[in-house]
């Protein structure tokens, strides 16, 4: 008896192996020609003093590295990355919350609102580059007639370096809160209904139901959008490549543009994979870290 | 609390919940409304009058330029580059995310980390290497060049999202399959897979809009005009030192809209799908 | 089974794949040339492609592949095929420092000796067959355009003010003053593109200096240096511009391509602009009413100063084509590179607007006479300073530049730093 289970519960594991093997194989295979491939090349390449063109690479070993760690443009790039970090999930989370339960309680009265709402996401950054730029100058600006009436002058959105990390973080808040608002919008949809009843029944005030009970049955999915959103601001390179090119005097520059720059503008492809790699190390350890500390926090609830 | 009190602080609410509504709307369509209007000004006019003057007198001759400027042909490839892409890329992240989401073994943990972890790639230096890669394969200046890229750059986020959403079904379903003597592999096919449809849609949706506007992959990938992509058409507008602004904006306009319309076509799915994964069980 | 679908689904797009590369194997035994160039827009890219047609009808033997790719997209491009060693046969750079790392790296092929067939070099301008030589060896053709940098006015508010053409700096400064006066903004500026103030910058350091202070110090020779008291006085008069607000606000967040720039001379808020003479065909595509009110004058002179007033900055030539030296048909890509400038494509050319870097060259358009001369006349021409310089240091020269104008550093600083840089990159 006892050996027969022992038998079925191998059987069981190595049915259960099979077919993790077999339903992983074509997402891995993917992965393992056109993701792993980048990476060690970039891995590689950092150890290499190379300008993309000659036929020999210098090998530098760690020099590229020492680079790194002395160099204030990158720190610079590193905190514009953070304050987009923190500006993303202060501001597109909770506005994407408050579309969410806005178009929630409209039910579908409000699809209209709710494509609208979700336009800034299907527009290509090629026009909300233009039309922010648009929008943000200084003489025919839609700000300008207003802030001239107030103070006289128009502040200088983009090409001021105190202020131009934020006009690019405006418009990249307004870009991504849509997408935030569909994921919390699916979130409120499964709540089930008894809770809030029940909730209501017991003398509880909407907003009382709501970060009572609400919020903390949507942890899983505020974990996620947390991730995502943190992830996607250590990553990003669009529109600021488009609006500023990571100007002026630096004010804008991002990890991601940065590296950009140094590997092909300038031809320094060694040094560019380096940032590349750091990038790589540092959005890894930011997301999973993340993720592990929600879950520790969330005991378990979201993932197991 | 009194019933008066009551019902002024509701009515309260709902003005505060509608100025929040019009503003937003303002917000989110304004961009949008000016992409529209720039299509349909004359090059000179944005320039002389500005980018927010109504149209002094409405045109659609860069609708007809541009839609003759080969639109067409790269609004084909786009379709069929990112339907097959999607097709493969939503199969092959809802098999992984099954796997994660529902089978234990030992490097289930392990395994969906360094998946996590590989969002993490930034995709400007792997262009060398994918460019050798689709040069050895014989594949470079094909549209087929593109499929493997978009579907291994998508995969991460859509196996993340798809896992939290097969994570949160109720255990008594495949419960009840093994009960009727599924394997696993049946289970995932038979029972799973198409509950998971509608969760499908959600990534289909957000990778199908990312892949629509992609530009680098196709930039590198592609050489010849027959086998550009969308994004690419606005190149025949953007010149060496000035580009035609009215032009670009029709056919970014006429880009959006096939999202704008899979979009309220898909968002009712869309949010059915966000719903059916996040359920707790 | 659905698995089961998808693993046949994968198959049936592996074969398409493997039967649509073979079927790439293509018609006949032609001989592939392929050529890479930035004139995206319609009549510029067709008048290349009607040359490259009229090549294959006298070559039968050969197919000439033309892709047209957007300035910006053809840079990235570029290196990547460079770093994976599959260039294109035909491409384009602007010469000056970038043409010389791809020399350094063996990426281009020596055409000296096609150049000289017949002399052939003969026909070309002096000033762009020096561009395209590096080590005593010709490297690339120059075709689009004589492109040179001067100020641009509206002619409209000059009468309206009494303002008269400027032969000084200090007549410049007085009609600065002036506009200053009546509200209107005397020079639009786009900066966020950084090579457009560089211009006023490179001119400044020309006439303070002459043409030997920044070849100099760019080439580390006769002890040039960035810190060469030239530079700073060009820094702080810049500097001196916009504190007294010569220049329109918020410049160094404006975008020169798409317009923000010209929007303020179209308008007449601004009055001037220094800029590259292809501004006129823009105009003549964008706006074609306002050419009538467009004139140019050249960078006036500066009292005391080295810098001859009849010197340019700007390229002759504009896109230097080159052959690859991974190229299989050197001569034959040579050949196809002469079609781009034969008498049809002068004439197309010269109709666009553009002045082809030929001595023969002639034009009938007062505005483009009045460049050509001041081209002709020029004793020396300066190429640009992002394009003449070293990858590496021609973008440290932008940002820097733009760091200037943003008044975030002083000349002292902007100096150093370059000084720096270039010590540290010499002879690398």
């Amino acid at each position: 008896m006892i050996s027969a289970s022992y038998t079925l519960g191998r059987d069981r594991q190595r049915s259960t192996r099979v077919t993790a093997v077999l339903l992983l194989a074509p997402a891995f295979f993917f992965i393992v020609v056109f993701l792993l491939v980048s990476i060690f090349n970039s891995i590689q390449l950092s150890a290499f003093d190379w300008n993309g063109a000659d036929a020999v690479k210098e090998f530098v070993g760690l020099a590229n590295w020492g680079a790194l760690w002395g160099d204030e443009r990158f720190g610079l790039a590193l905190l514009n990355n953070l304050r987009i970090v923190a500006f993303s999930i202060a501001t597109q989370l909770p506005i994407g919350m408050a579309l969410a339960l806005l178009l929630y309680k409209g039910g579908g009265r409000v699809t209209l609102l709710k494509v609208v709402y979700f336009l800034p996401m299907l527009m290509s950054s090629v026009a909300i580059g233009f039309l922010f730029r648009s929008i943000f100058d200084p003489e025919f600006g839609l700000f300008a007639p207003l802030a001239r009436a107030l103070s006289g002058t128009s502040p200088d959105f983009l090409g001021d370096p105190k202020i131009a990390i934020y006009s690019v973080i405006f418009v990249i808040c307004w870009q991504f809160t849509p997408f935030y608002m569909i994921y919390f919008l699916a979130g409120l949809n499964t709540l089930p209904e008894d809770v809030h009843e029940a909730a209501i029944i017991d003398g509880a005030s909407e907003s009382r139901y709501f970060f009572s009970f609400a919020l903390p049955m949507m942890r899983g999915i505020l974990y996620n959008a947390i991730v995502m959103s943190m992830v996607g601001s250590l990553k990003y390179f669009d529109l600021v490549y488009v609006m500023t090119e990571g100007g002026p005097s630096g004010s804008t520059e991002l990890m991601a543009t940065y590296m950009y720059k140094n590997a092909f503008t300038i031809m320094k492809m060694g040094y560019g994979s380096t940032i590349a790699t750091a990038m790589f190390a540092i959005v890894t350890a930011a997301s999973l870290g993340t993720l592990w500390a929600l879950k520790r926090n969330g005991r378990g609830e979201s993932y197991e | 609390m009194s019933d008066k009190k009551i019902v002024s602080r509701l009515l309260a609410y709902k003005i505060l919940a509608g100025a929040f509504a019009a503003l937003w709307l303002v917000v989110a369509g304004l961009p949008f409304y000016y992409m529209l209007i720039s299509s349909i000004k004359q090059r000179y006019e944005i320039l002389g009058h500005g980018v927010f003057a109504l149209p002094m007198k409405p045109t659609l001759v860069n609708f007809a330029s541009v839609i003759r400027g080969g639109f067409w042909h790269y609004f084909v490839n786009s379709v069929v580059v990112i339907g097959l892409s999607l097709l493969i890329l939503v199969l092959s992240s809802a098999a992984a995310s099954y796997v994660f989401a529902r089978l234990r073994f030992r490097l289930n943990k392990p395994l969906f980390g360094f998946v996590v972890a590989l969002m993490a790639i930034p995709i400007h230096v792997t262009l060398i290497p994918i460019f050798m890669l689709t040069q050895r394969m014989g594949i470079y200046d094909t549209i087929w060049a593109l499929i493997g890229p978009y579907v291994a750059f998508n995969l991460p986020i859509s196996v993340f999202i798809l896992t939290g959403f097969m994570h949160e079904m109720p255990k008594e379903i495949e419960e009840a399959a093994e009960i009727d003597g599924c394997d696993k592999l049946a289970t995932f096919t038979r029972v799973i897979f198409p509950l998971s449809i509608p969760g499908m849609a959600t990534i289909a949706i957000y990778d199908g809009v990312n892949m629509w506007n992609e530009f680098c992959f196709a930039m590198v990938l592609t050489q010849s005009s027959a086998n550009r992509t969308l994004p690419l058409a606005v190149w025949d507008y953007q010149g060496q030192y000035s580009s035609n602004t009215a032009l670009i904006m029709t056919v970014l306009t006429l880009s959006a809209l096939p999202m704008i319309i899979a979009f309220i076509f898909g968002q009712d799915k869309l949010i059915r799908g966000m719903m059916a994964g996040a359920v707790k069980g | 089974m659905k698995t089961g679908r998808m693993v046949g689904l994968a198959l049936l797009m592996s074969a398409a794949l493997v039967g649509l590369s073979v079927s790439c194997g293509g018609p006949a035994q032609k001989k592939k040339i392929t050529m890479w160039h930035i004139q995206t827009q319609d009549n510029q890219k067709k008048t290349i492609d009607d040359s490259m047609a009229r090549f294959m009808k006298d070559h039968p033997g050969y197919n000439v592949e033309v892709v047209a790719l957007q300035n910006d997209a053809y840079k990235t491009k570029l290196k990547v095929s460079m770093g994976a060693n599959e260039m294109p046969d035909i491409f384009i750079s602007w010469s000056g420092g970038p043409m010389i790392s791809y020399v350094d790296s063996g990426k281009i092929a020596d055409i000296t000796s096609y150049m000289n067939k017949k002399n052939y070099k003969d026909r070309f301008m002096a000033g762009g067959i020096a561009q395209a030589t590096y080590k005593d060896k010709i490297w690339a053709v120059p075709i689009e355009s004589v492109s040179i940098a001067m100020v641009f006015y509206n002619k409209e508010v000059f009468a309206k003010y009494g303002l008269k053409e400027p032969a000084t700096i200090d007549e410049l400064e007085a009609i600065c003053a002036t506009l200053k006066s009546k509200g209107v903004t005397p020079f639009s500026l786009a900066n966020k593109t950084k090579w457009t103030g560089s211009m006023y910058y490179m001119y400044l350091v020309d006439r303070y200096g002459g043409p030997s202070v920044f070849a100099d110090a760019a080439n580390r020779k006769n002890g040039g240096s960035f810190e060469n008291e030239v530079f700073a006085k060009a820094g702080a008069k810049i500097q001196e511009w916009v504190k007294k607000g010569y220049f329109n606000q918020g410049f160094n967040g404006l975008d020169e391509d798409s317009g923000q720039s010209r929007a303020l001379l179209y308008s007449g808020k601004a009055a001037m602009t220094v800029m590259g003479s292809w501004l006129i065909s823009t105009v003549k595509s964008e706006n074609p009413d306002f050419l009538a009110k467009l004139d140019a004058f050249p960078f006036p002179a500066v009292k005391d100063g080295n810098g001859d007033p009849s010197d340019t900055v700007g390229t002759i030539g504009d896109n230097f084509y080159s052959v690859s030296a991974s190229c299989k048909n050197p001569e034959a890509a040579f050949t196809a590179i002469t079609y781009l400038l034969d008498d049809t494509a002068v004439k197309e050319r010269s109709a666009q607007g553009k002045i082809p870097p030929l001595n023969s060259t002639t034009v009938s358009d007062p505005l483009l006479s009045k460049v050509l001369a001041t081209a002709k006349a020029a004793k020396a021409n300066q190429l640009w300073y992002d394009q003449y310089l070293s990858p590496e240091m021609g973008e440290l020269h932008k940002d820097t530049s733009q760091e200037l104008f943003g008044l975030t550093k002083t000349p002292a600083e902007v100096d150093k730093i370059m000084e720096e840089k270039a010590q540290a990159t010499a002879g690398k």
